[in-house]
């Protein structure tokens, strides 16, 4: 017993190191996993505010430019608008983006919009260009967004043109361009082939733009295409979003934890 | 040890750190962690534990500006923990490292191997942990080397400034 004891007082600092890695690797694998605490983000509250006051300063230098997506996007919401059927199942809410990352194998943006205005975990986030990703933290006053610009994400899509489903992924190099992944072989892949959210999950609705092939490789062997598509959303000068709210989504989420 | 002065240069770093190196999206690589240089140059006067526990504060708090919980918190108490066998292996004459482990303290020589082998440890933690996978490990690498670079010119300049 004295003997455990002075070996153990002798190893103290390498316990105590030991001891706070394993926390750590814990709080990291924890995090990875589902990052339940806002607090522990820039969704939290202090943070998200002093991001959103040093975007104000930056934005003076942007209005020009924002003025002009703005107009765009009005004109297609006129679009929308007149094309609109009866049954409203998805609902849209406006926020600004206060902090993003565009250059990290992880990148992550923060919004204003938190657990107040009724954003959920899970919800898909949109521009007037096309997919942004999709809500991974809230706050009550803030959310982060995984961006499809992240290498943990996937993204359910398919090709306007035939409706073969296709799945988004990123490789952690450029934030213009993304990869499509499980595509086979005998689908022909053109360049300029339009891609768009698919509808499969309770996500996004049928049919947002994602972006357009900008090459396809078939290596001899393989049995996917490799597939390069150039987002629509141009993540760099990115101001403003949309969060798509499924009317339906608690339901649906009812349902399919009860086949689990 | 004086804490008030510790306890400022901390403010400092994170300032600049918050404000200024986060915000860098030039070069896709270049991702400056300068805020460990409240770290490095701690006296080693506490306890070894005592030092663990600060790094993991410090990381903690980075972690949150940077949505990756953990990461810094474990490349921090790594940090902590190889400094003081660093810098028993490096210098000789402790006595002068009471007040903070400077320029001044240990001299060019000792200070650039302690500042480059700490710097480029705590970078490749932070950039494999974030990556949390083997797939992407020549930007990892090509990441660390970039940060590394400006991270060590800074603290060596901030020395050499202030502590000659």
């Amino acid at each position: 017993m004295q003997n455990l004891l002075k070996i153990l007082l002798r190893y103290s600092n390498f316990l105590v190191f030991i001891a706070l890695e394993v926390a750590a690797f814990m709080l990291i694998s924890l995090h990875n996993a589902a990052p339940r605490s806002s607090i522990f983000s820039t969704a939290n509250s202090f943070i998200a505010w002093q991001h959103e006051q040093l975007s104000e300063i930056g934005g003076y230098f942007s209005l020009r430019s924002q003025n002009e997506q703005l107009a765009a996007e009005n004109a297609a919401l006129r679009n929308a608008l007149s094309a609109q059927d009866s049954t409203q199942i998805w609902h849209y809410e406006t926020a600004k983006v206060v902090q993003m990352t565009t250059d990290e194998l992880h990148n992550y943006l923060t919004i204003n919009r938190g657990s107040k205005d009724g954003i959920v975990r899970g919800q898909g986030v949109r521009n007037s260009d096309g997919v942004v990703g999709i809500i991974r933290t809230v706050g009550p006053n803030y959310s982060v967004v995984l961006p499809i610009i992240n290498t943990h994400t996937n993204l359910s899509c398919r090709f306007a043109k035939n409706d073969y489903i296709g799945t988004l992924q990123w490789d952690g190099k450029d934030s213009r361009f993304a990869m499509l992944a499980d595509v086979a072989t005998h689908m022909v892949v053109n360049e300029g082939d339009t891609i768009v959210t698919s509808g499969l999950s309770p996500v996004f609705p049928e049919g947002i733009p994602v972006g357009i092939v900008e090459n396809s490789v078939l290596k001899e062997g393989d049995s996917f295409h490799t597939i390069r598509i150039r987002l629509n959303t141009n993540f760099k000068r990115l101001k403003y979003v949309e969060i798509v709210q499924n009317a339906h989504q608690q339901e649906l989420e009812q349902l399919q934890h009860g086949l689990d | 040890m004086d804490w008030t002065k510790q306890i400022g240069r901390y403010i400092l770093v994170m300032v600049l750190q918050v404000l200024l190196f986060n915000q860098l999206q030039l070069w896709g690589a270049c991702h400056p962690y300068i805020y460990i240089l409240c770290l490095l140059m701690l006296p080693i006067t506490l306890p070894h534990s005592v030092d663990m526990i600060i790094g993991a504060a410090v990381g903690l708090v980075m972690d949150i500006f940077c949505n990756c919980l953990g990461v810094h918190t474990a490349a921090c108490i790594l940090l902590m923990y190889v400094r003081p066998y660093l810098i028993g292996a490096l210098v000789n004459d402790k006595d002068r490292l009471n007040e903070q482990i400077s320029l001044r303290a240990i001299g060019m020589e000792a200070m650039f191997k302690y500042v480059v082998i700490l710097v480029v440890l705590h970078h490749l933690t932070v950039f494999m942990l974030a990556a949390w996978s083997w797939a992407h490990i020549g930007f990892v690498l090509l990441e660390t080397f970039v940060s590394s670079v400006i991270t060590i010119l800074l603290v060596l300049g901030y020395n050499t400034l202030r502590y000659r």
